[in-house]
């Protein structure tokens, strides 16, 4: 009989005490899978951001048509912009008033400054786009402009709150995690403690009463994680195909679940250490 | 063995085919107690210099009032107990130096059984008695086929796949002998083995024990039962004080070593049955 079948058998005699350990440790798990999650869209959204270079120039009021031309010829000349486009008055206030927002349509005109929206190429350098700026501020015709940078900034503050705190929440998740398997073990050795003193009379070696359990611990772990993120990815679904529209315009991209590699980490973190807590309990327990 | 190595693996002399590693070990006696000490608690030495030989092949029955240390004497030789002072040699190795990893070797030579049976209630009667074969890691159909031999031996053959807390307790410790046997071990303590059963049943168990002891096998049978050690003339050691006796047969005997002080270790007359 091979340790997995040995380990087996004796889950199989204890089920309802593996479930109760399995899911405890989910509970503990959807806690750090949900922060983990948060983190990963902050991050997509940081990304996109640093990556989509693109400024707004505010134009003076009564700035022309052509002096509007002519500064977007001079930017469309200028090395690394990929691409300008002209956004009037009206237009803009058609945009803002055409969200719905009542209110905004009772704005005056001004609120409403005409704008070049300037795209810079993907592979350009972040002074680029501050060069153009600076250089753009200084004519009289330019009323401000809005690099964007300064959220890039916002969110890349958020993301690295975000990970500081994941990581806090993942030590309190790991301790949780190694206290219950480390619990549900202790019980199941009492529980089999029989079985255990049988093999110690009949001469088997530490590591062979042992490894069932450090198993038993490690599946625990592993199927805790497992659980926590199959749930979280139906809680995912079901958020995902209700606000599908309004959690992209609330962002500004599509939001995405835990990647892959995040998943097996959580699963190869549920696995160890659910076998180093079986591990540790047992060796403090298993002396005759 | 020289004085202060210690063994980290216990070679099983004279298991199987015999005597692969030491050729002396035959003529040897199977257990050699020498001045052996123990006390749980100062006050209270349970052995004190007990001196015993055992031949290979000897049925001996241990027996003395509760407390005497028969359960003791049985632990220590299966190294869940150490003694305090002296020594015992199993096969010619000491067991009190023993490391801790060589204990299990130690056990894989030494079949044990016990007043409460000690069964794996939940497991099947087949995996109750395969125990000792699954720790060596032999292959599942030789397994079976052992275990299907030692449970017609023991008469439960057909029953394996019983439940173990399902049977009568006569039946339980009939596996419990299945299990102690089935690794072929050189030595069998039994500690009151009969304790829980009824007159009869305990006369059928010993028997048992006596065809165990008739395939070669040593059998240390500890009892305070008087009425088993009339049942046929075996060698008897008594325990008391701390001391083992030899007496030749049965009650008489032992009323008298109680009275007689001047009793001599090693001279009582052995069963040369
Ligand atoms: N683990 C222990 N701790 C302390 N004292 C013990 C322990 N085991 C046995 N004893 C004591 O040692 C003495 C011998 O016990 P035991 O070997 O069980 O005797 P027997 O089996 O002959 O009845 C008794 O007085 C008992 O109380
Ligand atoms: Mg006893």
């Amino acid at each position: 009989m091979t340790d997995l079948q040995r380990a087996w058998r004796g889950g199989r005699n204890d089920w309802r005490l593996h479930a109760l350990s399995v899911f405890s440790v989910a509970v503990a798990f959807v806690c750090l899978a949900s922060a983990a999650l948060v983190v990963v869209n902050i991050d997509g959204l940081r990304a996109r951001w640093a990556q989509a270079g693109r400024a707004s120039v505010f134009l003076a009021a009564g700035v022309d048509a052509g002096r509007a031309a002519e500064i977007e010829q001079a930017l469309r000349a200028t090395p690394g912009v990929a691409d300008v486009r002209f956004v009037s008055s009206e237009e803009a206030r058609r945009d803002l008033v055409g969200m719905g927002d009542d209110v905004l349509a009772q704005l005056p005109a001004e609120a409403f400054p005409a704008s070049l929206e300037v795209k810079v190429n993907d592979d350009a350098e972040g002074h680029t786009l501050a060069g153009i700026a600076t250089q753009l501020s200084s004519l009289p015709a330019v009323e401000s402009v809005e690099t964007y940078g300064v959220w890039t900034d916002r969110l890349a503050a958020l993301l690295a709150g975000g990970v500081t705190a994941s990581a806090l929440l993942a030590i309190i998740v790991f301790g949780a995690v190694i206290s219950v398997v480390a619990s549900t073990i202790r019980l199941a050795l009492q529980r089999r403690s029989r079985e255990v003193e049988v093999l110690k009379l009949v001469g088997a070696s530490d590591g062979y009463v042992r490894r069932p359990f450090v198993i038993e611990g490690a599946a625990q772990g592993a199927s805790g994680a497992v659980v926590a993120i199959a749930l979280l990815a139906v809680f995912y679904a079901i958020v995902r195909s209700h606000f599908q529209g309004e959690l992209a315009t609330l962002i500004g991209m599509a939001p995405m679940f835990l990647p892959w590699s995040v998943i097996a980490v959580m699963v190869g973190m549920g696995g160890g250490l659910g076998a180093l807590a079986a591990f540790t309990s047992l060796r403090k327990l298993l002396v005759v | 063995m020289q004085p202060g190595q210690r063994t980290d693996a216990f070679r099983p002399v004279l298991r199987g085919e015999g005597n692969r590693f030491d050729p002396t070990a035959r003529a040897k006696p199977i257990l050699v107690f020498e001045n052996v000490h123990k006390a749980y608690r100062a006050d209270a030495p349970v052995l004190r210099g007990m001196n015993l030989e055992i031949e290979r092949g000897e049925f001996v029955f241990f027996t003395g009032p509760s407390g005497a240390g028969k359960s003791t004497l049985l632990r220590i030789l299966y190294a869940a107990e150490l003694v305090d002072e002296g020594r015992i040699l199993f096969m010619g190795r000491d067991i009190g130096r023993l490391t801790s990893t060589s204990i299990p070797f130690l056990r894989r030579n030494i079949g044990i059984v016990f007043q409460d049976f000690k069964l794996v209630p939940n497991w099947s009667v087949l995996e109750n008695v395969a125990v000792p074969l699954e720790v060596l890691g032999l292959p599942q159909r030789l397994i079976r086929s052992r275990v299907g031999e030692v449970l017609e031996r023991v008469g439960l053959a057909g029953r394996g796949p019983d439940l173990a807390g399902t049977l009568s307790g006569g039946e339980q410790q009939r596996v419990a002998v299945a299990r102690a046997i089935v690794g072929e071990p050189a030595l069998v303590l039994a500690d009151e083995p009969t304790g829980n059963l009824d007159p009869q049943l305990a006369v059928d168990i010993l028997g048992l024990f006596e065809d165990i002891n008739d395939t070669g096998v040593t059998v240390i049978f500890a009892t305070h039962d008087r009425s088993l050690l009339d049942i046929r003339p075996r060698r008897v050691v008594v325990l008391d004080e701390g001391k083992a006796h030899d007496v030749p047969h049965g009650l008489d005997e032992v009323a008298e070593a109680d009275e007689d002080s001047g009793d001599q270790p090693g001279v009582a007359v052995r069963d040369v049955a």
